[in-house]
């Protein structure tokens, strides 16, 4: 039985002086080891979501608060962010605003966690040095973090916190301030993270093929509520995310065309290339 | 720049001395500078051991170049200002209503001087630290780790900040704001520029807090570094000792 | 200790960098524009009004420091004014006064006129009565001219620029919180 990571039980939240609830009546169990993607439109509360989920809600963020809210099995309200230290994270869309600006180079920004931590040197110089053969940062682990493109900048702040590894990390939209080049390389340092550890993530993202990639459950967010969860291609392939403004994977749409221009009935349509290679073998 | 810093890296043993070990050597410079109740000692000391522990450092030539730099300004107005207005007896030469005095000159030479042996002291010590080396000594003997972040995290958000406003001032110039003509246009073209520009870095701010969180930075406890400063029980007596030959030496001039 | 404390969240320390940016920045800014002014203390006045006292007082030290290390060694001499400034920013908001503008434009003229107060001793007795820039330095030579001696003429520098120097910078601020988002404006 795996362990639950966190757990909101018929939450809702309205940031101070705000009167509308930005999330509510939210039930959402994460368990150890699972990467979750939400999807939604914006101003839906997925940040929020991730702020909740996180201890960011009460602790950063004051407001209004109902329901339950717990983290690592305990009740979040009571757990202060100081003790979260180290096991839950969060990588925000700029780049630029997460070097901390207190260390010269990447390799001692990679370390600045550990250093907060208490890490043993020894121990620390281990785990920089992973970190950056991981993340494909070595190469740059003296030049100073202010110098690196915004794609190299988003691996350093993921592989800042993962330095410490935590047991549960948010990912808020990581990709949507770079170009197509440096969204690339954060994909592939979150493909490196699913299959080098166990860390629970929340994905925040827009990028549907992505998401349908590695989650291993979606979460409709709308005006505050979950829509819906389940499986990548149960979730994509449902015809009401439309009115909602979420979009569908190529490979769903391209599907979806074929059927219809085929004539034929649907079996369960594709929301990844594995699964559009699949799809469209029979008929080729 | 990726930060602001007028370090000058070397190998020196200057370079090689624990950070607060050189803070101790600025601390008896300046007392030098402000002690000593005869400007003349004053020189005395700037010529045997400020240039020597410059030429120690391997730095003696940029040392005196920025010496001269920062000095000029001050040695011109002080000789200007002291010397027709201090109001001595001994008048060496008339210039309208006002009057030349020696005693003018010897005042500014007293000032002069002594600034001089200051900012001499303060670049011994800004030209072979670094800074974040000296934040990390600092922490090491308790200052707060919220103290090194604040003080490197300006250094190098700074230049950045420079470029914005360089950016910011280019953008308006080219929208047609008037940046040039008389004072009131000039004034007028402040406001558009620097409301923006420190809107668009606070908004920043919520981000910014949140990755530090993320790095654990508001856990207690005790912090270590990956980076080692070396120290020695030597220059901590040494530190000592320079400190309060400083403090002696304000003391003199006080009695 | 524990009022002090309470200023000093990890929002408060990722602020006091940006005030000082914001000091330098906008001081190059003034250069640019050949006007007659310092406008160095925005940020320290930003985070006074911003957070509280303590965290403007250090915000307006370490300006200082950073401006004596790398741009004029001898702003150092003036960190107890800088300091002092911030004070009194964080008391003018908590006295409301930052809510109309005409009683910001009060507050910067106030500051201005216990800023010169303070600035001149410093000027006269630790740098002979000048401080080496061109500007300031001929106005104190006309005070001197005029019959004042080395703590008056600096004075009469002072009381001209100072007060016009914090007006600007006081409303400058005022504006600013008027575009800020309400979450921001945190008061301790």
């Amino acid at each position: 039985m795996t362990k639950t990571i966190a757990h909101l039980t018929d939450f809702s939240f309205s940031y101070a002086g705000s009167g509308t609830k930005a999330i509510q009546e939210i039930n959402l169990a994460i368990k150890e080891g699972e990467l979750i993607g939400v999807i939604g439109p914006s101003g839906a509360g997925k940040s929020t979501l991730g702020y909740a989920l996180s201890g960011f809600i009460p602790h950063f963020f004051t407001g209004d608060l109902s329901g339950n809210q717990q983290l690592f099995g305990q009740e979040t309200s009571q757990t202060p962010l100081s003790e979260l230290a180290g096991r839950t994270g969060m990588v925000v869309q700029n780049p630029f605003n997460q070097i901390s600006g207190a260390r010269y180079t990447v390799r001692e920004e990679v370390a600045f966690g550990l250093e907060n931590l208490g890490t043993d040197r020894k121990l620390m110089d281990k785990r920089v040095n992973e970190t950056l053969e991981r993340f494909k940062l070595a190469s740059l682990r003296d030049r100073s973090p202010y110098e690196l493109s915004g794609g190299q900048q988003q691996r350093l702040a993921l592989a800042s916190i993962l330095a410490m590894e935590p047991d549960l990390l948010i990912l808020d939209e990581p990709t949507s301030q770079l170009d197509p080049a440096g969204a690339e390389e954060v994909f592939e340092s979150v493909h490196t993270l699913t299959e080098t550890s166990s860390t629970t993530v929340v994905l925040i993202s827009h990028k549907l093929e992505w998401l349908a990639e590695v989650a291993d459950r979606i979460l409709v967010l709308v005006a505050g509520r979950i829509r819906g969860q389940g499986p990548p291609r149960e979730i994509l392939t449902q015809p009401d995310l439309e009115p909602w403004g979420i979009g569908s994977t190529q490979y769903t749409r391209a599907a979806r065309l074929a059927s219809s221009a085929a004539d034929t009935s649907q079996p369960a349509l594709p929301v990844t290339l594995d699964q559009a290679v699949g799809f469209f073998k029979p008929w080729i | 720049m990726a930060q602001l810093s007028l370090y000058r890296p070397g190998s020196s043993p200057l370079h090689k001395l624990n950070p607060l070990t050189k803070l101790a050597v600025m601390a008896c410079c300046l007392g030098a500078a402000f002690g000593f109740p005869n400007p003349y000692w004053v020189v005395g000391f700037y010529l045997l051991f400020t240039l020597s522990l410059a030429a120690w450092g391997g730095m003696l030539k940029p040392f005196l170049v920025q010496n001269a730099k920062l000095i000029l300004p001050f040695f011109l107005s002080l000789f200007i200002i002291q010397g027709f207005f201090y109001g001595g007896a001994t008048v060496l030469f008339p210039l309208g209503p006002f009057s030349y005095t020696l005693e003018g000159v010897e005042v500014a030479f007293g000032f002069t001087v002594r600034i001089l042996q200051a900012i001499a002291g303060m670049t011994l010590f800004i030209f072979s630290t670094r800074p974040d080396h000296l934040m990390l000594a600092l922490q090491k003997h308790g200052f707060p780790h919220q103290a090194m972040y604040l003080v490197v995290t300006t250094m190098q958000i700074i230049p950045q900040f420079q470029n914005k406003a360089l950016a910011i001032l280019e953008a308006q110039q080219a929208r047609g704001l008037e940046t040039q003509g008389n004072l009131i246009v000039r004034l007028k073209a402040l406001f558009p520029m620097v409301v923006p520009m420190i809107l668009g870095s606070l908004i920043d701010i919520d981000e910014r807090a949140i990755a530090l969180e993320s790095r654990a930075f508001s856990k207690p406890g005790p912090k270590t570094s990956l980076i080692e400063i070396p120290d020695s029980e030597t220059q901590k007596i040494l530190r000592w000792c320079l400190v309060a030959a400083g403090l002696l030496l304000v003391v003199w001039r006080a009695l | 200790m524990d009022k002090f404390r309470s200023e000093f969240t990890t929002r408060t320390i990722v602020l006091i960098p940006i005030a000082i940016a914001i000091n330098v920045g906008v001081n190059w800014i003034v250069q640019q524009l050949a006007l007659p002014l310092y406008l160095d203390s925005i940020g320290t006045v930003l985070v006074g009004v911003m957070v509280g006292p303590w965290s403007a007082g250090l915000t307006g030290v370490l300006s200082v420091i950073v401006i004596s290390l790398f741009f004029w060694p001898p702003a150092v001499a003036w960190a107890g004014v800088a300091a002092i400034i911030g004070f009194m920013a964080a008391l003018f908001a908590n006295a409301g006064w930052m809510k109309s503008w005409w009683r910001a434009a009060l507050a910067g003229i106030i500051t201005g006129v216990v800023a010169a107060f303070l600035s001149a001793p410093i000027a006269a007795y630790v740098f002979g009565g000048v401080t080496g820039q061109a500007g300031t330095d001929a106005l104190v030579a006309s005070f001197r001219a005029a019959g004042l001696d080395a703590l008056g003429a600096n004075m009469g520098q002072g009381i001209v620029s100072d007060p016009i120097d914090k007006l600007i910078t006081f409303l400058i601020v005022w504006a600013i919180m008027l575009g800020l988002p309400e979450r921001l404006k945190t008061r301790a």
